[in-house]
Order: structure tokens, then C-alpha cells, then sequence
């Protein structure tokens, strides 16, 4: 494919991206100085982010240039359908209203860390910590891989190959690593809101390209009305199914992740942490509704597209854009930063916390607890580095479409969510009933998952939770928990 | 005297009313296959779950300014100090 964008221009735009990002790592590490003597300075910005970096960073870590590559071509594949992007990001919110009034007071109450800390000071067990903490650990490494996926699949596109990606690739994670040793979680945050500035206005551009150049929606549904009807209907019964499935699939999965919880406890206020949500609430009409538009718009821009070429389309879509006007090619290379820019953004933000679940919760916690939190900082840290070694090489040889990566990271992650919300609530919820629940729910998604099996089509994250919530209930029910470890829980979760 | 604590999740009318918009997002109340009428190439369908989608967020902001506030007016008053 032929790209009438690419060489000196992608290459120049891509060092400006990156020198600025490294500038704001520099900047943040000079005004905080002692940043690496203290975890809660180093991971949470020593709890003290206001209402727009909090915001940008929840930003960051639910929208990635995932969003915008992987996106449009799912729904140039499923038509309307795919509607449902909008709303399961709204459903995000709605979980967070369940968890995170309470979480933010107890992490204040307790200095939590990481939401493996939570679990400890909830439950005392060292097999529900550690069960957790891989769980975790490993949604985060699928999640970071799922993000140098996703500059390979994307960045290709939009470069066509002309820029070798894979030195765009280690540029960028280079400088990642570069600010987010120096300055932690506030160099992770005021970089967030840069890309995430560059996110949005590289979407809009690309939207209103395609509206101009490609005839918008009405045009899009005459073709579609002509040659595939089905991606204008309704959904029929299994897509209404998985539908709902996303839903909730999505709304748990997405709120409970170990990055999205630490948010919390980085809060400045009560205050500022509500503001960043409402804020949050009114994002998924403007980055996932209008990916969702785009994508549509290509059904009628390039017709029957296979799946893998279909993968490729945003990057049809802009290069066929900025060969139009001038103004479009400055915005499309915008763009096509803006994409690398968001799956930095998201990836620093998994490896921060990746890291941080490494130095409080494994080795902090179990393998040198006397250690100084400077070395405690200093291993995370480290072996974080060392995972993006090893996913960047997996990374460039990418298993199966960017959306299956998706469901499965979900599948397992969702399995923490009834430790960590109902263990807020209720003081009778037993550490074995949690332990077991946990684990059967992670064999069984996972099971699911390899053996692709669906009954009712409810995607198997979904039964692996609910057969975790009945173990959770039915055991706190049927053991005992002691009077002792009842109050103990009153007390840690008591407002 | 302090006010009396908010937490979202203790207020079971709040969760009606977010129940009804979570089955109002999901498009099983509709013809399968169905969508005429177009209104600038989105089917009928579409606009009613974007609307109902609109309507979530609305009401989370809602929620989120008046009915969530557990810590705000102690750490107001340390602010103030």
C-alpha cells in the first residue's frame, strides 16, 4: 500500500513527541527531588494529583491507541453492533460508584498502595495476596503486551512500513522507561495529559477527514442498506447476548483494573477524585463514539476488506486523508504520533503499577520486607524492565486480532473484583471462601477461554465470576468466621 | 455538626434508576434485524441506545455531584486550617 505520508515528516513529528515527553519527565523529576526514598511519592505521586492530571490519567488508562486502531475495524467488521464501545465505557463509572467511595477513604486510612495491599489488610492471607497478585500481574503484562501489539498492527498501517516501526517502537519505550524511572507516577501523569491532548485531537481530525473525504454516515448506510443490511439492524438474539456480556464484562473489568484502582488512592481529595469521574462519564461519546464513526465510515470508503486487511484500515483511511489537503497531512502525522503517544501513556501507567505491585507486594512483602523503600522501589523498577524486554520481543510476533488479547486479559482480572468490592462491604466475607472462589473462577475463564466454550453466549469471564461470587457467598456463609476476625473486618472497613 | 455521610452504593433508588438505564442500553427491546427509519445514516435503534447512553452519563454526573460525599467537608476543614 502506498502512503502519502511517511519519511522525514513521521519521523520529525515522533522525535518532537518524544523529546517532550522526555522534557516532562526531566521537569517532574527536577521539583521532586526525593521522589525514590518514598513508594507513596515514587507510585502514587505522593497522593496528591488534582482534578486534570487525575482525570487525564484515569484517561489514559482506559483509552489507548488500541482505541484508535483497534477500534474502527471492529466496527467495520460488525456494523452497529459495535455500538456497544460507547456504553461499556460508561459502565466503567457505574462500577466505580460501587467501589470507589469506600476505597478512597480506606487507602487514605491505611496508606494503601497497590490493590493487592487493599486485599491484605482486608483478608490477612497470604494465598489470597499472592493469588491476586498474579492475577494481576499477569492482566498487566497481556495489557502492556496487548499495547506494542498495537503499535506493530497500527503503526505499521499508518506508516506503511516506510518508517521501520520497530525503531519508532524502541524509541518511544525507551523514553517511557527513561520518565517514569525518573519521576514515577507524576511524570506517568503529566505525560498522560500530553498524549491524551494529542489523543483527542488526532480522533477529531481523523473524523472530520473522513466525514469530507469519504461522505460521513449517510453514505456509509447506502452502502450498507445495498450490500450488508445486517450491520445497520438490530443485533439478533446472540449478539444481544454478547452485548450485555461486554457490558458488564467491561464495566468490572476495566474499573477494577490494578492501574485503575491506584488512581484512587493517588487522589488528591474526595473532591478531585469525583470530578475526574464525572469528567470520565461524558469521555466514551468523544474517543469511543467517534472511532465508532470512523470505522463505519469505512465500510463505504473500502469495501470488502478481509479480517486481516481490515486490521490495516485506520491507516487507509488517514494516509487516503492526508493525501487531500495539507492541512489534513499535518493532522493525520499529528495523529499518527497521537496514537503512539496514547499507547505510551497507557503503557507507563501498567508499568508503573506492575512495578509497584512487584515492590510492595512480592518482594516488599515476602522476599525483603527490612528492605529500605529506596531498594524496594529500585526492584520493581527493575524487574519491570525486564518484563518489557521480554513482551516487546513477544510483542513482534503478534498472536491472533488485538480484540481476542482484549476479552482474555478481562477473563482473569474480573476474578479479583468480588475480593476486592465485597470485602469492602461486608465483614462476614471469608478469606477461604475468597481464596477458593478465586481460583475456581480463574480455572474456570480460563478453561473457557482455551476450550472456547460460550453457553448462552455469555463469554466465559463472566461464569468463571459468577461461580467465584457463589463460592465467596455460599463459604462466608456456611464457615465461621471468629468474632475476633468479624470485628477486625468491622474495623478496617467501618467508615 | 457534621452533615450526614453520602455513599452512592447505600442508596437503593439510585440503583433503580441506574437498573432502568442499563436495560435501556442494551438493544433487546427491538425488531432483530430492523432499522428504518435512518436519521442521517444511524438506524432508529442506534439513536434511542446513544440517548439512553446520554441519559447514564447524566445521571452518574448527578450522582457523583450530590449523592457521594464520605470525606469532602472533614478534608475542607483540614484544607482550611
Amino acid at each position: 500500500m502506498d502512503l502519502a505520508f511517511s519519511g522525514w515528516s513521521g519521523v520529525l513529528i515522533l522525535l518532537m513527541y518524544g523529546a517532550v515527553m522526555l522534557a516532562v519527565g526531566i521537569v517532574t523529576y527536577w521539583n521532586n527531588r526525593n521522589v525514590h526514598q518514598s513508594m507513596d511519592e515514587y507510585y502514587l505521586g505522593g497522593r496528591g494529583l488534582g482534578v486534570m492530571v487525575l482525570f487525564f490519567t484515569f484517561f489514559a488508562t482506559q483509552y489507548s491507541g488500541n482505541t484508535v486502531v483497534g477500534y474502527p475495524p471492529a466496527a467495520y467488521r460488525m456494523g452497529f453492533e459495535y455500538l456497544v464501545s460507547v456504553p461499556y465505557f460508561i459502565m466503567i463509572i457505574v462500577v466505580y460508584l460501587m467501589f470507589a467511595p469506600r476505597m478512597y477513604i480506606v487507602g487514605k486510612k491505611y496508606n494503601l498502595l497497590t490493590p493487592v495491599d487493599w486485599l491484605e489488610k482486608r483478608f490477612k492471607s497470604k494465598p489470597v495476596s499472592i493469588l491476586a497478585a498474579i492475577l494481576m500481574l499477569y492482566a498487566l503484562g497481556n495489557y502492556l503486551l496487548e499495547q506494542f501489539v498495537a503499535i506493530g498492527q497500527g503503526v505499521s498501517g499508518l506508516t506503511g512500513g516506510t518508517i521501520p516501526y520497530h525503531v519508532g517502537v524502541v524509541f518511544f519505550i525507551v523514553i517511557m522507561l527513561i520518565y517514569g524511572w525518573l519521576g514515577g507516577m507524576r511524570s506517568v501523569a503529566y505525560t498522560d495529559m500530553m498524549q491524551g491532548i494529542a489523543l483527542l485531537f488526532g480522533v477529531f481530525m481523523l473524523l472530520i477527514g473522513s466525514i469530507i473525504y469519504f461522505g460521513g454516515l449517510p453514505k456509509a448506510a447506502d452502502y450498507m442498506q445495498a450490500y450488508s443490511p445486517e450491520k445497520l439492524g438490530v443485533p439478533e438474539g446472540p449478539g444481544v447476548v454478547s452485548w450485555f456480556s461486554l457490558l458488564v464484562l467491561v464495566g468490572i473489568g476495566a474499573a477494577v483494573y490494578p492501574h485503575a484502582v491506584q488512581r484512587i488512592f493517588s487522589a488528591k481529595s474526595e473532591r478531585t477524585l469525583k470530578r475526574s469521574f464525572t469528567r470520565m462519564a461524558w469521555m466514551p461519546f468523544l474517543t469511543a463514539g467517534v472511532v465508532f464513526v470512523v470505522g463505519i465510515i469505512g465500510i463505504a470508503a473500502f469495501p470488502d476488506l478481509n479480517m486481516a486487511e481490515s486490521e490495516q484500515l485506520v491507516g487507509m483511511m488517514a494516509s487516503a486523508i492526508a493525501g487531500q489537503h495539507v492541512i489534513f497531512y499535518w493532522a493525520m502525522v499529528l495523529l499518527f504520533g497521537g496514537v503512539i503517544a496514547a499507547i505510551v501513556s497507557t503503557a507507563d501507567s501498567v508499568l508503573l503499577t506492575f512495578s509497584s505491585i512487584v515492590s510492595k507486594d512480592l518482594y516488599g512483602r515476602y522476599i525483603n520486607p527490612e528492605a529500605t523503600e529506596k531498594k524496594k522501589i529500585l526492584v520493581g523498577k527493575l524487574v519491570g524492565v525486564a518484563a518489557v524486554v521480554v513482551l516487546v520481543l513477544i510483542a513482534w510476533f503478534p498472536p491472533g486480532t488485538l480484540f481476542q488479547i482484549f476479552v482474555l486479559k478481562f477473563e482473569l482480572l474480573i476474578q479479583v473484583a468480588p475480593a476486592m468490592i465485597l470485602g469492602l462491604y461486608w465483614n462476614r466475607l471469608h478469606q477461604k471462601a475468597v481464596f477458593v472462589g478465586m481460583l475456581a473462577g480463574t480455572i474456570i475463564a480460563s478453561y473457557m477461554t482455551f476450550a472456547d466454550i460460550t453457553p448462552l453466549g455469555i463469554f466465559s469471564g463472566l461464569w468463571g465470576l459468577l461461580a467465584n461470587l457463589l463460592i465467596c457467598i455460599v463459604g462466608s456463609l456456611v464457615m465461621t468466621v471468629s468474632v475476633a476476625e468479624e470485628e477486625e473486618a468491622e474495623k478496617v472497613i467501618g467508615l | 455538626m457534621s452533615k450526614p455521610k453520602k455513599e452512592p452504593i447505600k442508596n437503593g433508588k439510585l440503583w433503580i434508576v441506574m437498573g432502568i438505564l442499563f436495560v435501556l442500553i442494551n438493544p433487546w427491546y427491538f425488531p432483530a434485524g430492523s432499522y428504518q427509519p435512518l436519521f442521517w445514516g444511524i438506524p432508529y435503534w442506534a439513536f434511542i441506545i446513544i440517548g439512553a447512553s446520554l441519559l447514564l452519563s447524566a445521571f452518574l454526573s448527578y450522582i457523583l455531584k450530590y449523592h457521594w460525599d464520605l470525606a469532602e467537608e472533614e478534608e475542607e476543614k483540614k484544607g482550611a486550617e
